[in-house]
């Protein structure tokens, strides 16, 4: 009788309700898991290796999927992890590109030394920006960022000496041509600036990720879970908000300036008006809001869903598409492209400490706020 | 004396037409707590049904409501089937929704009626001579008219929401959803009401201002005025009625204003002067000119 009435439940039920368990156990520190930590950047510069034996239009069009991936990087910031909507991310993009356009075209500015100086100056506007910031909340301070992304392309035509206004400002290609040491020739330059931005996409996502990890990311999640606890336990509001505007628009100030050198040629109408920051924003949350590798699958949405939908009458049909695909994600996989494939790979792969030492959280990467957020 | 009246009239015609999508916006805040960015493509969608209408020999005046119709069902149906699901999850949610309406409706439009510009005829008469003449300005008919129609419906609207009792329902779930829903206000139909009447609102702001804009009825026509909308919703207040007509008119005027008489900003610089003047308001008044505070509880 007892012993009857002790047996477990019958297994052929169980496998069916329970959730499968992982598929593969690692063990931090052992060579498995050193192995499969180690695959990732590996596969992705075997990835970039493959993509540079392209035939050059395709290698340009990477070439824009990285720049793009750096710009969202910056909305990122500012947006996914600081929870603070900007729709002036396009002024950012807009001034590093000119910054490394007018240095090159009026001072005959070697190229890559240009860059710098564009991530400083929008770090400094970005600064700007986010000084409302401390008064102004919410939906109020996306119209600050709205203002500052209206201002800069009539701003652009107002200075018409400097930027050549509404006409544009053409960058010879003489003076883009990659530098003596690399040994590529003037007709390799597509090459030349795929690696470019390439290597600038990878220091971008190695200083994020060591950033969100760092105390001022921490303070800026606990900004844009809520305020004003992250105010009552000792986060310096203002200083992370100016910060986070700061360094975002650096990022994408970067973007900007690699921009400025891909297409060669820049108007105040053509890519640094509202709209591309539209695009902006649909890369980030496409990819995965607040996940470091979210806005390079989101660059590549953006650059091929609207160029593979193209021939379909006139560009509408993929408007139209875009607008589907955006609400999808939204309902379908609201965490972004990358969110959703992190969530699969915990569930498949579990990370656990070594017997001994204390219990780490299995992935320390801040996620995007799940559940209900709104405010009362 | 009668160029500043000429501007003067400028800045409220413009003003005016700002002050009724910002009104739909409003509306759609108070329900939704978000900025509904897709309102202006919406409006572009049925205005370009009114202009496909009157291309069949419709009356502009019958084409006008039957696009009104369209605006209030396109409201109702976006907010019942793709905004109330995730409302709740969180502001960000809505506000990419709503962006991909913006994207979706904008390219639907450019389909169903190519991207080429088209011609409105507008609602009142609008030749070269149709003007009285005030103090030695012109003030043409149909910018007249357009005073007249966003005055009507002004006090529509405030009539709606102070003295009828959908409301009083439509405050109170603007107020506090859940307080309303146990007082037994249909919380649901009346947040589909709020969209379909934004929805209307916003197409009667799209046939008022095609036949007067510069670029008549094209894809990029309300793109330009939704932002000045959404600058004027937030100038007065998100959650004022009021506030939105005050931020309207304001920004029409500032607009016109700068531009006549402060030589540096000139045709080129008008709107950043009018957002930045907004901004530097916006730093003594942080929820706008009539808006309320947002409590926080934690």
């Amino acid at each position: 009788m007892t012993t009857t009435s002790a047996k477990p439940p019958a297994p052929a039920v169980a496998p069916a309700k329970a959730p499968r368990g992982p598929l593969l156990t690692l063990v931090r520190g052992t060579p498995r898991h050193r192995a499969a930590v180690a695959a990732g950047p590996v596969l992705a510069l075997a990835a970039l290796y493959l993509g540079s034996g392209l035939e050059p239009f395709r290698v340009g069009q990477l070439t824009s999927v990285l720049i793009f991936a750096i710009a969202i990087s910056g909305l990122n910031l500012v947006t996914g992890y600081t929870g603070l909507l900007s729709i002036g991310h396009s002024a950012f993009f807009g001034l590093g590109a000119y910054t490394t356009g007018v240095m090159i075209v009026s001072y005959q500015v070697e190229p890559l030394l240009t860059l710098p100086v564009a991530a400083v100056l929008c770090f400094v506007l970005g600064f700007i920006v986010g000084l409302p910031a401390l008064r102004i909340r919410g939906l109020y301070l996306a119209l600050v960022t709205l203002a500052v992304g209206v201002a800069f392309p009539e701003l652009v035509k107002r200075f018409t000496d400097l930027t050549g206004g509404a006409a544009g400002l053409v960058i010879r290609s003489r003076q883009l041509a990659p530098p003596q040491w690399t040994g590529l020739g003037a007709g390799q330059r597509y090459l030349w600036l795929y690696w470019v931005s390439a290597v600038v996409l990878i220091l971008v996502i190695v200083l994020l990720r060591n950033l969100t990890r760092s105390r001022l990311g921490m303070a800026m999640l606990a900004v844009r879970d809520n305020e004003l606890s992250a105010a009552s336990s000792g986060v310096h509001i203002a200083s992370v908000k100016t910060l986070a505007f700061g360094l975002s628009g650096a990022v994408t100030g970067l973007a900007g300036g690699l921009f400025a050198m891909y297409v060669g040629a820049l108007s105040p109408d053509g890519s640094f008006t509202l709209l591309k920051s539209i695009e902006l924003i649909t890369g980030l949350f496409l990819g995965g809001a607040a996940t470091l590798y979210g806005p390079v699958a989101g660059a590549l949405a953006v650059v091929f869903l609207p160029y593979f939908t193209a021939d379909l009458v006139s560009g509408h049909v993929s408007g139209i598409l875009f607008g589907a695909v955006l609400i999808a994600i939204v309902f379908l996989m609201p965490e972004g492209i990358v969110g959703r494939l992190g969530a699969t790979a915990r569930r498949l792969v579990r990370v656990e400490s070594r017997p001994g030492t204390p219990d780490l959280p299995s992935d320390p990467t801040p996620r995007a706020p799940q559940g209900d957020a709104r405010k009362k | 004396m009668d160029i500043f009246l000429e501007r003067l009239f400028d800045g409220v015609t413009n003003g005016t037409v700002y002050a009724i999508m910002a009104l739909a916006l409003v509306v759609v805040f108070r329900g939704t707590g978000t900025i509904n960015f897709a309102q202006g493509e919406m409006a572009l969608f049925t205005t370009y049904i009114a202009w496909a209408l009157t291309t069949q020999d419709v009356p502009i005046w019958a084409a006008a409501l039957v696009a009104c119709a369209v605006g209030f069902l396109l409201g109702a149906i976006t907010e019942r089937t793709l905004i109330r699901p995730v409302r709740r999850r969180n502001d960000m949610a809505t506000l990419i929704v709503a962006l991909g309406l913006f994207t979706g409706f904008n390219a639907l439009a450019g389909l169903l009626f190519d991207a080429d510009t088209k011609t409105l005829p507008g609602l009142f008469p609008g030749g070269q001579d149709d003007y009285l003449s005030v103090g030695g300005a012109r003030l043409y008919f149909d910018a007249l008219g357009v005073w007249l129609v966003v005055a009507v419906l002004i006090g529509l609207v405030f009539a709606l929401f102070n003295r009828t009792r959908l409301g009083l329902h439509m405050r109170a779930v603007a107020d506090n959803p859940e307080s309303a829903a146990l007082s037994g206000v249909p919380t649901g139909r009346i947040l589909m009401l709020g969209w379909g009447l934004a929805g209307v609102i916003g197409s009667l702001a799209g046939i008022l201002i095609a036949p007067l804009s510069s670029q008549q009825l094209s894809l990029t026509t309300m793109f330009p005025i939704l932002i000045y909308a959404s600058a004027a919703a937030l100038f007065g207040g998100l959650d004022s009625p009021v506030g939105a007509v005050v931020g309207g008119l304001a920004i029409g005027l500032l607009e016109s204003m700068l531009t006549g008489y402060v030589d540096v900003i000139g045709g080129t610089l008008q709107q950043t002067a009018a957002l930045v003047v907004i901004v530097l308001i916006l730093l003594f008044r942080p929820t706008g000119l009539f808006g309320t505070r947002q409590m926080e509880r934690l």
